[in-house]
């Protein structure tokens, strides 16, 4: 008997796998239509808004600046170091920093970051309230749980995950710079002009789009996991780390997708 | 006019309703007893749509909630007030906050008159210089008579009550009792009480019911509760762990 690959027999086996499968996807699908409903209506709270931004933006920096300037140093000396391998001098180590920072690096550590911040912060944070029924309450009082706790956490999230991916890209390349100057002896000119004579705007935009596209990966499954937590105190710390695990893959995965759909469009 | 025909809900293979019935007309105090974990707070959470029934009809004011648009989900909101059994106030919110939030949310009171309201609701359960406080830092019957204050604050012509007095020192429960009897007469509002506290439930109910593995097994005013030979209704009154609802194992041998 030939072995085949039935998608009947696998949904057979899955049956109660699927069904959760698509009743998470289609609850995730609704609470986002429901917070862009929200957007689009400005039903917004503006005081919860910026102190979610200044929770997301602001509290978040000092890690980006301090992750974000070790990467950059840590990328000069190896590509310093291959490169003095190579050919007998460091090459290139503007080059492939600043390229390395805006395109790739800066976007996904800093979305991981802040995952590790903000998306556990908020999945713990709905969690809670929903094992102690305050989704319930809020409910009862006449208020969307969407509204009231998604919406200002969604637009802290889409706005400030890019301002601190800049942040992180002009710290990661003065890591950079500060060991090309120490280590390599390169001028700051010859670091300066490696790093920023072949990129352009596109470049620049190649990394910002991923960083918006990683902000709603984050908030999103952030929201669903708190929005959909179970089991007490126990079911909060499932949450958090499914939340922090899911968005981290699911960060990775699509940066691979992302890629090679922008350099399709040549935005690169 | 609260009309609930013929609930039925289960988790998995365990029925908790099966077929409940219940109607309360306004200005009337329903009290809803039964032992632990048959049901009650289901039951009350069904009716505000919190939990969906898998059958049965639900309808406020003629409006049925199972099935009703958001505008009229809106004007149900407005008419039915639900205190936790667990309290269930928002932690990041000080008391004064939680109690505003109904009127934020429900009415176009402005920001003198939701003062007043809050100050006088907090007043009539008792509390006084709390408002400033977060709910970490009151006790267990504090945070009860800060979300009955919550409830009451923006006037619902329904509240359902789930145990509003239990954990409260007896003149505390009987100040909660005493007001949902003012509520009941100044402003007709409707109750439905769960509660196991049965001075109070004599106090306050017209009505009183029992429910029992998922059915309503008795229903009646509290006088004939009092003399009832339904011998489920009589152990439970009187309290007493002998009655035809066996719950353990009375020979007490461990190991
Ligand atoms: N999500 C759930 N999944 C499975 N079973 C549940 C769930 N929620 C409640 N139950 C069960 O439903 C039953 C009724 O619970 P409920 O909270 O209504 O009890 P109750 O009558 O309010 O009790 P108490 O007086 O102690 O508050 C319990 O036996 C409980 O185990
Ligand atoms: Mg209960």
């Amino acid at each position: 008997m030939k072995k085949t690959l039935n998608v009947f027999q696998f949904y057979k086996a899955n049956q109660a796998f699927v069904y959760r499968l698509i009743e998470g996807l289609g609850k995730a699908v609704w609470m986002v239509l429901e917070t862009f409903a929200c957007i689009f209506k400005l039903e917004i709270n503006c005081k919860s808004t910026i102190e979610q931004m200044v929770e997301v933006g602001w509290r978040s920096t000092p890690i980006v600046i301090l992750t974000s300037f070790f990467t950059g140093m840590v990328l000069a000396l190896q590509v310093g170091n291959a490169t003095s391998n190579l050919f007998n001098e460091p090459v290139y180590v503007g080059t492939v920093t600043g390229f390395s920072m805006v395109i790739e690096l800066g976007p996904v550590l800093t979305s991981i970051v802040v995952t590790g911040r903000v998306g556990a912060a908020i999945t713990a944070e709905l969690g809670t309230m929903k094992v102690t029924e305050q989704l319930d309450a809020l409910y009862t009082l006449g208020t969307s749980p969407v509204k009231y706790l998604a919406v200002s956490r969604f637009l802290a999230c889409f706005f400030m995950l890019p301002i601190l991916t800049v942040i992180s890209n002009i710290v990661g390349i003065y890591g950079g710079l500060i060991l090309s100057t120490n280590t390599w002896g390169l001028s700051t000119y010859t670091y300066l002009s490696q790093s920023l004579d072949f990129m352009t705007v596109r470049t620049f935009i190649h990394g910002f789009i991923k960083s918006f596209f990683f902000a709603l990966i984050m908030v999103i499954v952030a929201c669903y996991k708190g929005f959909n937590t179970e089991n007490g105190a126990e079911g909060v710390g499932k949450a958090v780390t499914g939340s922090v695990m899911t968005s981290i893959v699911l960060i990775l995965v699509t940066d691979y997708f992302l890629t090679t759909l922008l350099v399709a469009l040549r935005i690169k | 006019m609260i009309r609930v025909e013929n609930i039925y809900k289960s988790f998995g293979e365990k029925s908790i309703l099966c077929g409940v019935n219940l109607e309360v007309c306004s200005g009337q105090t329903f009290v809803i007893v039964g032992s632990s974990g048959v049901g009650k707070s289901i039951f009350l959470k069904t009716i505000v749509g919190l939990i969906k029934p898998e059958s049965g009809i639900i309808t406020i004011d003629g409006i049925d909630i199972t099935k009703c648009i958001v505008s009229d989900l809106r004007k149900i909101q407005k008419k039915v007030g639900y205190v936790f059994q667990e309290s269930a106030l928002f932690d990041s919110l000080n008391v004064f906050e939680n109690v505003a939030f109904g009127l934020r949310s429900l009415t176009n009171l402005s920001e003198e008159e939701i003062k007043n309201r809050v100050t006088k609701c907090l007043t009539m359960v008792g509390l006084k210089n709390v408002e400033h406080l977060k709910p970490a830092n009151l006790s267990g019957g504090m945070k009860k008579r800060v979300a009955i204050a919550r409830t009451i604050s923006y006037k619902p012509n329904y509240i359902l009550y789930d145990e509003p007095t239990t954990g409260l020192d007896p003149i505390m429960s009987d100040v909660i009792s005493d007001l949902i009897i003012s509520l009941k007469k100044y402003l007709n509002v409707s109750s439905v009480v769960v509660t196991h506290d049965m001075k109070s439930a004599y106090k306050i109910a017209d009505r009183i019911m029992m429910l029992y593995e998922g059915r309503i097994i008795f229903s009646g005013t509290p006088e004939e509760v009092k003399n009832t030979d339904n011998e489920y209704v009589r152990q439970f009154v009187e309290g007493s762990s002998r009655g035809p609802m066996q719950q353990i194992d009375r020979t007490f041998k461990m190991g």
